[in-house]
């Protein structure tokens, strides 16, 4: 294989497996914006609080990542739903700026209760098989990136499961098409909303413990992965599980090349020139619901 | 040359056929009435005629200017206002403000605050809402709003207004009133279209009415020339009943 | 959401109080000591931005949340141009609202085509990207920042903050009584509507966009001389954009004089609090943030306007908005 074919190859690979980890961050993003209807600036901040969780049960009680995962996906998900039965329901029904701004707020106590609590050092996970790769041909894969791919895919397949074949699912669907129509079905709309946000609090848990695995710990990291899971809903349409995982893996393809030919210093630069792009050309995203949001 | 003049007018939303090569001529100072079933078009029409929607087929001219491709601020300019069937107020604003915001932006317009003010007042003492003048708009009456929405529209100073479903639950008293009113804008030269379901409004309003039925013309001519229409019959009722007097 | 009838303090009572504050304000520096020269600037700084800020995400109902990416345009204009090529800070900080404006006018034309969600988040990534293509270039220093020339005088920056913030307040009272203001009160209101009214929306919220980024750059270039150093995180900075829009929410979004209210409350509030602890002062903003869009999203202005009192008031707008 020529050398150039070797770099466009390794590149596609570390794009897709970078953009599995993508997915898993955007894919609770997306719930929660298309079903509640609510914009989670706040969601980097779980993905953080994710990263930590996983970052003290390794340092204080030596539990593998991988291992704790399922852990702190259930602790972010006991946050996730007192915090939105108890203060973001409270402003569900006003206009998205309210909430917007709310979420804001939540962000700015999170980021800052976790500086004060932590400090801005930086922080890491290593473990014994943190450099680990296996050689595929001339391309080089490393084991953790591979594993966070396959989480990826098993999340998004378990939260796609249920979303479609259980009955909490259909209620959440419901609820999402029609709120006054569920809730004179019956469904409880505050549990339902509630129990939405925490699985998308859960998921950003995940999220964060597969990206402490790779990437440096800090309380202020949240707001690029909110912005990521921004542009892949956009890529990829909101509220749609497969979606999210479309537009996760494009966009880090998109990061992974555009790197790779401009540097690694202008990844934000790609990620909002091609937001941009898509909002202008296709506001639906690739599998997304037509809205209009034109001005 | 007919003030308002629409030949082939299509409109497609993907395979289904809103609005189905539609001619149409309107002329100066004339009142015309559009009719048909519910879903026949007729706000879809409207849409396209004020540019709300991009026409996927059809020729359209205001006055000689070609109206396809025009944004819905440049047809407005032209002369030509629209109400919605759905009042759309500025909500937090005044009813003055609300009146005035035509006054300031139509085609040759007033000159300041003031004077838009000032005009809102006069328009708004000519339908009748001059005492609720400094209400928000959002504290109005749906009867009243419907009124505001006329208001709006007249001061745009237009050439020609086209009225969706003005009359939609009003009482018979209301609509004689609202007729009335319909009849004094058109006796200063505003030509109208009306769109309506109350039958006996557009009877007795128009020169001339228009029956739509699933986005095609069926029928054109005085009010008595199509309510005899046995195709407009058949729209309306069905095939076995027929029209009462 | 605010009213055009922007009241503020009635007639000749208002104009005297606002006659009596200003020339409170000419007169501190000879009386006050630096400490608070240095607590007021911030103040006058805020309660600019705030103003500002309500112009397009107030009047117009545009929330731009990257607008500290004007800031951070503003300042690295006056600093390039004071530090590289020698222009005096009377030319270099007009040059950086110039440009502030005319950045606002290219990404305006684009972004402001967007509603909703999609252009406040669009206008947050915008302010990222500067921030990352600050890091990145040599003329500003990359991310090691930039120095300015230093100053011995503090009133300096005192006063040109104040000449902002009047400008930004006259601004405020100004535009929505205006032929411009009725155009962007409609927009903001129904923008379907407004099209059938004649208006024709894009240039009006560009308009709007570009005055206030001008004041966010007129802002970011005093603050740069000010503070003598900057760097890419610190200007390109999410903060003042969240404060200026707290500010203007809790001092209500739809009036003149509101968000310089919001200003000079949370302002001194905030300085307390540093001087109780200076890491809580940030979880505070936040849950203050929290509180304020449950309990009072129209500000408190609306608030204490209402009918029936403060608590019946709160209560409507909580149940208005809850599930």
């Amino acid at each position: 294989m020529s050398a150039a074919a070797q770099i466009a190859l390794q590149n596609a690979i570390n794009g897709l497996l970078i953009g599995g980890t993508y997915a898993t961050v955007a894919v609770g993003f997306s719930l929660v914006w298309g079903i509640l209807n609510v914009i989670n600036i706040a969601h980097g901040a779980l993905v953080m609080l994710g990263a930590y969780v996983t970052y003290w049960l390794f340092t204080l009680y030596h539990i593998d990542p991988l291992l704790s995962l399922p852990l702190t996906g259930a602790l972010l998900f006991a946050l996730g739903y007192p915090l939105q039965r108890i203060v973001i329901n409270q402003v569900v029904r006003a206009s998205f700026f309210i909430t917007f701004l709310l979420t804001f707020g939540l962000e700015l106590l999170i980021t800052n209760l976790a500086l004060a609590a932590w400090t801005a050092d930086i922080r890491s996970v290593t473990t014994s098989y943190s450099g680990w790769s296996v050689a595929l041909g001339p391309i080089a894969l490393p084991v953790v990136r591979i594993v966070s791919l396959l989480i990826a895919l098993l999340t998004a397949a378990a939260l796609q499961l249920v979303m479609t074949r259980t009955r909490l699912g259909g209620a959440i669907r419901a609820t999402a098409s029609d709120q006054e129509a569920a809730r004179l079905m019956g469904i409880p709309i505050a549990h339902v909303y509630a129990l939405t946000f925490a699985i998308a609090a859960a998921t950003a848990g995940i999220a964060g413990s597969l990206i402490s695995l790779s990437f440096p710990i800090f309380p202020a990291m949240g707001a690029g992965y909110t912005l990521i899971a921004f542009v892949t809903c956009v890529l990829g349409g909101l509220g749609s599980v497969p979606g999210a995982l479309l537009g996760g893996l494009l966009l880090g393809l998109l990061q992974t090349y555009a790197a790779s030919w401009l540097g690694p210093n202008f990844d934000n630069i790609i990620a909002f020139s091609v937001l941009i792009l898509v909002l202008l050309v296709r506001p639906a995203g690739l599998l997304g619901r037509a809205q209009r949001f034109r001005g | 040359m007919p003030l308002l003049e629409g030949r082939g007018l299509t409109k497609l939303f993907g395979r289904l056929v809103a609005v189905d090569h539609v001619d149409l001529a309107i002329e100066h100072g004339e009142i015309v009435g559009l009719i048909g079933p519910n879903g026949a078009g007729k706000t879809t029409l409207v849409n396209l005629i004020t540019g709300m929607e991009a026409a996927t087929d059809g020729r359209l001219t205001f006055d000689g200017h070609p109206l396809i491709g025009l944004a819905p601020p440049a047809i407005v300019r032209l002369g030509l206002a629209r109400t919605f069937q759905i009042a759309q107020p500025l909500r937090n604003m005044t009813v003055r403000q609300n009146v005035a915001v035509p006054a300031l932006f139509r085609a040759g317009h007033v000159a300041g605050v003031g004077a838009a003010l000032r005009e809102a007042d006069e328009v708004l003492a000519s339908v009748g809402l001059g005492p609720k003048r400094d209400f928000p708009a959002r504290a109005l009456t749906t009867p009243d709003l419907r009124r505001l929405e006329l208001a709006k529209a007249l001061a745009l100073r237009p050439r020609l207004m086209l009225l969706d479903e003005v009359m939609a639950g009003l009482t018979p008293t209301e609509v004689d009133a609202e007729m009335a009113m319909l009849r004094q804008v058109n006796a200063r030269g505003i030509a109208i279209m009306v769109i309506e379901h109350v039958l006996r409004a557009v009877m007795g309003l128009s020169h001339r009415v228009v029956v739509l039925h699933h986005g095609r013309k069926i029928a054109e001519g005085t009010p008595a020339h199509v309510t005899a229409d046995p195709e407009v019959i058949r729209a309306y009722l069905g095939t076995t009943a027929r029209a009462s007097p | 959401m605010p009213r055009v009838t922007a009241r503020g303090l009635g007639g000749p009572a208002g104009a005297i109080l606002a006659a009596a504050a200003l020339a409170a304000a000419l007169l501190l520096p000879s009386v006050a000591g630096t400490y608070y020269i240095r607590v007021v600037t911030g103040i006058f700084m805020f309660g600019m931005l705030a103003s500002g800020w309500n112009i397009v995400g107030g009047y117009t109902g545009y929330p731009d949340f990257g607008a500290a990416a004007f800031i951070g345009i503003g300042a690295y204009t006056t600093g390039i141009l004071m530090s590289r090529v020698h222009l005096p800070f009377a030319a270099a900080l007009p040059a950086g609202g110039i440009l502030s404006i005319a950045a606002a006018v290219a990404m305006g034309s684009v972004l402001l085509r967007l509603r909703g969600h999609y252009f406040a988040v669009a206008t947050l990534g915008f302010m990222i990207v500067l921030q990352q293509l600050a890091s990145n270039l040599d003329v500003t220093g990359g991310g090691s920042g930039m120095n300015l020339p230093p100053v011995r005088s503090f009133t300096t920056f005192y006063y040109w903050m104040l000449a902002g913030l009047v400008v930004a307040v006259a601004v405020g009272f100004v535009l929505p009584r205006s032929r411009v203001g009725y155009a962007i009160a409609a927009i903001r209101e129904n923008q379907d509507a407004a099209q059938v009214l004649g208006i024709s929306p894009l240039p009006y919220k560009v308009l709007a966009y570009a005055t206030s980024a001008f004041f966010f750059g007129i802002g970011g270039g005093i603050y740069a001389y000010w503070f003598t150093f900057i760097d890419p995180p610190t200007v390109f900075n999410i903060d003042f954009t969240i404060q200026a829009v707290v500010m203007t929410i809790f001092g209500g979004p739809g009036t003149a004089f509101g968000p310089l209210a919001g200003a000079v409350i949370l302002k001194s509030l905030d300085v307390v609090l540093t001087n109780i602890s200076i890491f809580l002062h940030n979880v505070f903003f936040g849950a203050l943030v929290c509180l304020l869009v449950i309990f009072a999203p129209r500000g408190l202005a609306e608030i204490f306007q209402a009918r029936g009192g403060l608590i019946e008031a709160i209560r409507t707008e909580v149940r208005e908005n809850r599930i």
